[in-house]
């Protein structure tokens, strides 16, 4: 018990970091709510170097210490913590403040049980978890876009989560046991291991924004100020590709899934960058682009088991995730929600313009940019899976990609017509230089990430 | 000394130096410009006197990357790469010198050829396949900044098609190198050549990958498209970068990764390789005959040499006789330094004279050689190695190239056809633009000045020095062709 107890602090000290929170922000000491909150996600964060290597189950093999869930924590924790620096500057003195910060940090806590999860109960509460924080912090604005975006999420959230409860039943019946180690007595039993599947890719796909589970992803990252669409767009999109790597790796191949989630991945990367060609809001362009980036996080899915890159490429894609997209958004919270808010930044703010350059270009896949390496080892993962029309199918899709991001691009180093809006906190710029190095150099030490 | 090294990296870091600096004006920019083009090109000159060895890389340079998939920042030289790191430093030099004039943003666009010279060396240096392909990349981002920043009217469009053409030509090689790595375990490139990870169809895939990528970028028929609207609309630099170095990305890639990576497969596929060059020599020289745009015709020339060169690959491939094989390769190799000399000069020129006039269509022109004798003579003189006169740069190329095709593949000796529909497009040029009556709007026009004539006549030099006496250069090349094994 104190055994299992000590693998846990990184967990135990975030939920008690939140719970802290939740206290300061009675007391409306909203400062005091973002530093406790930086404080337990750093701790969180240094706590997790001690546990990294382990491979290890606690409480019965129902909570994994492993390769995901330690990675999961380093990149998922800092990335929180960005995250509560960009809310801070957007929404710094508004009511509630403080309760943003706490809900955040209670998702991120739901996001660490998904990635570490070993057993279908720990799924659902993850699911749950970050569900509810989630469908608050889109409300936040209480305006009736926000409310409207809520109820969507709220709605599409609970109709995908009783699917993904009422097909887990099955794999329970068919495995004897909520463990996912046991999911290889599904041997055999293919429509029931079908079925469940069926419920795991309609409960996990809701929260990654997967074709065709994506509806609310454009419409909730709208409504929602735009941090917390930063925060709900990364972290609890990569923790739902940590639980994907955590069930389906012990699900037996023979079931034909590897080749079910790659008809979705190459759907949803064709279609949420084909929706992002036309849109003009640039929160609604980002969404579809990380709709799109879904697509490419599950090629390392359905490489699981067969290629080694697939879990390093599942890890690697998420730190360059995180960090790229938090940045473009960032710029966007800089600079503003339209198009033509981006006109000559790049001319007038050459730091800012090289910045989301910089962001763009590795969302694409252009090296030697972070997202690049990642999507190297995704692409290598897919091919030595056998899904090399999965990859072609990719490849095509990055051209796709850098017709989405040039719209952004171009108009940046066009002369403005009007003045440039562009008023960065202390905070923000803080968040971009960060954001920005890691996308930058990252790929040199890409040899420090497991393999 | 890690020279390598130090050569591909110092123009990125002067460009960083000169983001960081608190003085951005044009003066400093150029004074940085030049001063780190001409130290990176000594520094390869010092390269190029340390030598390189037969049957290996040499001067290799090498450290951990992402060692657990066998990637590794690796550089190294051979008589194919050596060549073309020396006329790579000495255009970006040209380049820098003449660009000196340029005031507009001066200090985004020298940070642009700095990171842009930094890609190019690294390209040709690179030993480990990963690394190639960052480098292969990044050039094209810088490329496609420089024509969209600082090019003529219709840059954005030209840009845009430059870079999605591109890009979707280079995601190919992606997969070839996915491929090369799943075979061997590595990222090596001297271990892919030393011996050949694929076989069967899983080759004959990748060479396919890796000639789609390769042709793109040479171009070849028929995806040569993106190059007249790149060339036309990028500034003249950007043509001379793109023309002089940046088609070599592609008869380079042709021979290190499909000749040596996948040599069975290209020797099975030989045939249509050399038709496709065949049809590229041909089909440049004609349409260079048709534009009187003289930008768009010096870049259809580009077409056609460049097919030479896939002429002088293919032959290779098919040859049995090693001795004409390695004339082959000696030939292809030579002019792809003939064409980066000759064709960089003719860019130049025609920008010198866009500079003046504003218009480069050859009807606006005429009878200008009594005016601008320098800028006639230049050219005339470049135009001439350009149509491959005897005693120019590209004549011993060529020579080489057709004496292999003849004893190896004789019907594709029609594509020295192309050479004299090339004689004429050029004496036609020549005639409307230098000769005959003048144009008496042009009469107020200055010769090449001080700065120009340090950009071009270098070039102009040295095509006369390979053209008359080849041997201190194909000798470079020749150690390392002599010993291949394909």
């Amino acid at each position: 018990m104190a055994r299992d107890l000590a693998f846990l602090f990184p967990e135990l000290l975030l939920g008690a970091t939140a719970m802290l929170m939740i206290v300061a922000e009675m007391a409306r000491a909203a400062r005091l709510v973002l530093a406790i909150g930086l404080a337990g996600l750093a701790l969180s964060t240094l706590l997790t170097l001690q546990v990294l290597n382990a491979d290890t189950t606690v409480f019965g093999g129902t909570y994994r210490i492993d390769l995901i869930a330690g990675w999961a924590k380093l990149i998922l924790l800092p990335g929180t913590g960005l995250a509560l620096l960009m809310a801070r500057s957007e929404i710094a003195g508004q009511a509630r403040e403080g309760s943003v910060y706490a809900l955040i940090c209670l998702v991120t806590l739901g996001a660490l049980m998904l990635a570490g999860g070993g057993d279908m109960m720990l799924l659902v509460l993850g699911v749950v978890l970050t569900g509810l924080g989630s469908f608050a912090l889109v409300a936040f604005p209480r305006d009736d876009a926000a409310t409207e975006a809520a109820m969507k999420y709220l709605v599409f959230g609970a109709v995908t989560g009783s699917v993904m409860i009422y097909g887990l039943t099955f794999w329970f019946g068919g495995a004897g046991s909520t463990l996912f180690s046991e999911l290889g007595m599904l041997e055999g039993k293919n429509l029931i291991a079908m079925v469940g599947l069926i419920a795991v890719i309609v409960g996990l796909g809701y929260k990654a924004a997967l074709v065709p589970f994506h509806f609310w992803a454009p419409d909730a990252y709208d409504g929602a100020p735009v941090s917390v669409a930063a925060y709900l767009s990364v972290i609890t999109k990569a923790a739902a590709f940590f639980a994907f790597a955590q069930v389906l790796r012990d699900l037996p191949p023979a079931t034909g899934w590897p080749l079910v989630l790659a008809l979705i991945s190459a759907a949803t990367m064709t279609y949420g960058y084909l929706a992002a060609l036309v849109q003009t809001n640039l929160v609604r362009l980002i969404a579809y682009s990380s709709v799109a980036q879904s697509g490419y996080f599950l090629m390392g899915v359905v490489a699981l088991g067969v290629s080694p890159m697939a879990v390093p490429g599942i890890i690697l894609f998420a730190a360059a995730y995180v960090a790229m997209n938090l940045g473009a958004f960032a710029i966007v919270m800089g600079a503003g929600q339209t198009l033509d808010d981006l006109t000559g930044l790049g001319r007038t703010r050459p730091w800012a313009g090289v910045a989301m350059v910089v962001f763009l270009l590795s969302l694409t896949g252009i090296p030697p940019l972070f997202g690049f390496v990642g999507k190297v080892y995704l692409f290598t993962g897919a091919v030595e899976a056998g899904f090399l029309w999965l990859v072609v199918i990719g490849i095509l899709n990055s051209v796709l990609a850098l017709g989405v991001y040039l719209r952004i691009v171009v108009p940046m180093y066009r002369s403005a017509d009007a003045p440039v809006a562009w008023n960065p906190s202390a905070l923000l710029a803080g968040v971009l230089i960060v954001t920005t190095l890691i996308t930058l150099v990252m790929s040199v030490f890409a040899g420090i990430f497991p393999t | 000394m890690p020279l390598l090294t130090l050569a591909t990296f110092l123009p990125i870091l002067g460009g960083l130096a000169l983001m960081a600096l608190p003085v951005r004006s044009a003066r400093v920019a150029h004074g940085i410009s030049i001063g780190v083009t001409g130290l990176t090109f000594l520094i390869t000159v010092v390269i190029w006197s340390r030598g390189i060895v037969a049957g290996d890389f040499a001067q290799v340079e090498e450290i951990a990357w992402i060692p657990a998939i066998g990637a590794a920042y690796r550089l190294g030289l051979d008589g194919l790469s050596l060549p073309l790191v020396l006329l790579t430093s000495l255009l970006f030099l040209a380049s820098a010198v003449y660009s000196a004039r340029i005031g507009e943003r001066a200090a985004s666009y020298v940070v642009l050829m700095l990171m842009l010279e930094t890609a190019s060396l690294g390209t040709f240096m690179a030993l480990d396949g990963l690394l190639f392909y960052v480098f292969f990349e990044v050039s094209l981002v810088g490329m496609y900044f420089m024509i969209a920043g600082w090019g003529y009217e219709e840059r954005q469009r030209a840009a845009l098609m430059f870079f999605l053409y591109t890009l979707l030509g280079s995601l190919p090689l992606l997969l070839a190198i996915i491929g090369l790595y799943l075979g061997s375990g590595t990222f090596d490139m001297r271990a892919w050549i030393g011996a050949p990870p694929l076989t069967g169809l899983a080759a004959m895939l990748a060479l396919i990958a890796m000639l789609i990528t390769f042709a793109v970028k040479i171009p070849v028929f028929p995806v040569h498209t993106w190059l007249p609207a790149a060339h036309v609309q990028a500034p003249t630099a950007g043509s001379v970068i793109l023309a002089g170095v940046m088609l070599k990305f592609g008869t380079y890639g042709l021979v290190r990764f499909a000749l040596q990576m996948t040599p069975d497969a290209f020797a099975q596929a030989g045939q249509v390789i050399l038709a496709f060059g065949v049809v590229a020599a041909l089909y440049g020289a004609f349409a260079a005959l048709a534009q009187s745009d003289l930008k768009k015709m010096i870049a259809y020339t580009s077409v056609n040499h460049m097919g030479y060169v896939v002429i002088g690959v293919a032959v290779a491939a098919l040859s049995l006789d090693p001795e004409i094989r390695v004339i082959a390769l000696d030939g292809a190799t030579l002019q792809m330094v003939s064409h980066g000399l000759v064709t960089g000069a003719l860019f130049f020129l025609v920008g010198m004279l866009q500079d003046r006039a504003h218009k480069r269509d050859m009807a606006d022109f005429g009878g200008l050689l009594t005016r601008v004798p320098w800028l006639g003579w230049t050219f005339i003189l470049a135009a001439f190695a350009s149509l491959g006169l005897p005693g120019l740069a590209h004549f011993p190329a060529e020579f080489q190239i057709f004496l292999a095709t003849l004893n190896a593949a004789p019907w594709a000796i029609v594509a020295i056809l192309a050479i004299v529909v090339t004689a004429g497009l050029y004496l036609r040029a020549i005639a409307a633009v230098f000769l005959g009556p003048e144009n008496e709007s042009w009469a107020a026009m200055p010769d090449l000045d001080r700065r120009e004539k340090l950009a071009v006549v270098p070039l102009l030099i040295l095509t006369i020095l390979v053209g008359v006496a080849p041997g201190w250069l194909i000798d470079m090349i020749h150690t390392t062709m002599a010993s291949l094994s394909f």
